[in-house]
């Protein structure tokens, strides 16, 4: 069974050689590698949320439950205070909040991605990227659990459900993959530099705030641009428009391909140059 | 056919977590064995090893002797592809299995059974396979009740003895151990060793890192002894003993 990376392997096929002759190509085998062990990733992050929930009752519907639980409470209120219907204001808002912490944690989260892999890394060669879908991987499971709100919501609140609805499957899969890029750059960096994660923390703070999650985008009036240009409201907007069958924003889709893009060219650039720096980082 | 070789290798890395001045002019007044430097950008620099060759092949049971922190653990992470040498570079053939720590990937809060599982997973073995060896994994530790309770109530003995059954579990074909095994009791040792026999007619190549000389004299055919991050002599495990005894009433 291979366990480097076969991007390192040179003929003869069986001789790994270090450091690799071509690190791109090395970098690229290890995102591969990752790929193609599924069942060790995936197995990890559903270990992960055993543990965690161990001994608790409802175990990872904990995550379900405290999320209806903050839906209704704020939902009451701030339909009052924006002046809405509690009706339609429900719905955008338990979404936004469920989408957000799908999205807030894939960056807390990845922040950790190899830090908190320290034991395996310093311990056994796996391919560096398995970290990565450990964390995205874990996630996607919790975003899961809230999700189950959804479908309870729909039938609440009676709402129509059109073919718009499929729109949902490439936002998740692009939102998905964002995630994997972050948790491969900022766990890089956050490794190298302590003080990250705590920015990172803040920077989530201030985003929940300043974008259109539990507010609705119109409030902004003629400012709507500056929402519409932020990612972070791409990344909701992607998932959460479909779901409640309205149009998303027209910069929304551009601007989550552009990060997509943007991220994943600029996280194999770092991958490559500093893959094997990171066992001696953390 | 396995082997492992190491041409010219040399591990350098940075300490980033260093502190304060005092703290750097320390560590370099005082100073174990691994070199502190500092480069260019004031980064302290540890060399681990420096200029090694070695190449270790088919039939080797090889022992690395050295002082604390002469290198015997850099060395058997660069074996095992962990470390990366920063220069030179390494050759390797053969599935490695390296046995770092007792604690190797043991996850404190899940059971015995499940740290099997996970353990195998983190040498390739897919979680099905490792299931199927479970039985024979548990009649080695003879951990009984014990394998359904979090690792964090074993004893360090009880780590060693589940690492150890957990990771031999699929013969390895390279195999690579740091001197934790001396943590187990002599009558674990002795089973040890015979389960390693069994499959020493496939296994090819065993590389011990320990203080523990009857144990060397007792499993190796070869010997390297470090010091400082070179290796200052090879040959065979009296030997490298005697010129290690040497080494240590000089200093």
């Amino acid at each position: 069974m291979p366990v480097t990376s076969s991007g390192e392997r040179h003929w003869p096929d069986n001789v790994t050689r270090l450091p690799a002759h071509n690190a791109a190509l090395a970098a690229w085998g290890d995102l591969r590698d990752g790929v193609s062990q599924s069942w060790m990733w995936s197995s990890l992050a559903i270990q992960d949320i055993k543990l965690r929930y161990r001994g608790s009752v409802l175990g990872p519907f904990w995550l379900t439950l405290s999320s209806i639980i903050m839906v209704a409470a704020m939902g009451v209120i701030y339909a009052r205070l924006f002046n809405m219907q509690a009706a339609s204001y429900l719905p955008y808002l338990a979404l936004g909040i469920i989408i957000w912490q799908f999205v807030s944690s894939l960056f807390s989260d990845g922040c950790q991605s190899f830090l908190a892999a320290e034991g395996i890394i310093q311990q056994v060669p796996v391919p560096f990227s398995i970290h990565a879908y450990r964390v995205v991987f874990r996630n996607l499971i919790i975003f899961a659990h809230n999700a189950i709100i959804i479908p309870i919501g729909f039938v609440l609140f009676q709402l129509p459900v059109s073919w718009r609805i499929f729109e949902v499957i490439p936002g998740l899969v692009l939102v998905v993959i964002n995630g994997v890029w972050v948790a491969i750059l900022l766990g890089m960096i956050s490794a190298r530099f302590r003080d990250i994660p705590p920015i990172v923390g803040n920077i989530l703070q201030v985003m929940f705030f300043v974008t259109p999650i539990i507010w609705p985008i119109d409030a902004l009036g003629n400012l709507r641009w500056v929402a519409e240009l932020n990612p972070a409201f791409a990344a909701i907007d992607v998932i959460r428009a479909p779901l409640l069958g309205v149009p998303t924003a027209p910069l929304s889709w551009p601007l989550i391909i552009g990060t997509t893009v943007v991220g994943s060219a600029l996280t194999f650039a770092f991958f490559t140059r500093f893959r094997t720096r990171i066992v001696y980082w953390i | 056919m396995s082997f492992l070789h190491l041409h010219d290798v040399w591990v350098e890395f940075p300490i980033y977590q260093g502190g304060s001045r005092s703290l750097k002019k320390a560590l370099l007044a005082n100073t174990t064995q691994g070199n502190l430097m500092e480069d260019a950008l004031h980064r302290v620099t540890v060399t681990a090893l420096r200029d090694v060759n070695l190449n270790i092949d088919d039939g080797d049971r090889l022992a690395i002797i050295g002082h604390n922190g002469a290198g015997k653990s850099t060395m058997l992470k660069v074996l095992a592809g962990i470390y990366q040498p920063t220069r030179g570079w390494s050759e390797t053939s053969g599935k490695v299995t390296a046995l770092l720590t007792a604690s190797l990937g043991l996850n404190a809060e899940a059971t015995g059974r499940e740290n099997i599982i996970m353990r195998g997973m983190f040498m390739g073995v897919h979680p099905r396979e490792m299931e199927s060896k479970i039985d024979e994994v548990a009649e080695f530790t003879e951990l009984g009740a014990y394998l359904d309770m979090p690792v964090r109530t074993y004893s360090s003995g009880m780590m060693v003895r589940l690492s150890f059954a957990a990771s031999t579990a699929i013969p390895p074909e390279i195999l690579l151990m740091d001197e934790w095994l001396a943590a187990g009791d002599a009558s674990f040792l002795s089973k040890a060793q015979k389960r390693l026999e069994k499959f020493i007619g496939h296994s090819s190549i065993l590389v011990l890192a320990s203080h523990s000389m009857p144990l060397l004299e007792e499993w190796c055919n070869r010997a390297i002894l470090l010091d400082h991050g070179r290796i200052v002599g090879t040959g065979d495990v009296k030997q490298m003993v005697e010129a290690y005894n040497e080494l240590v009433a000089k200093s």
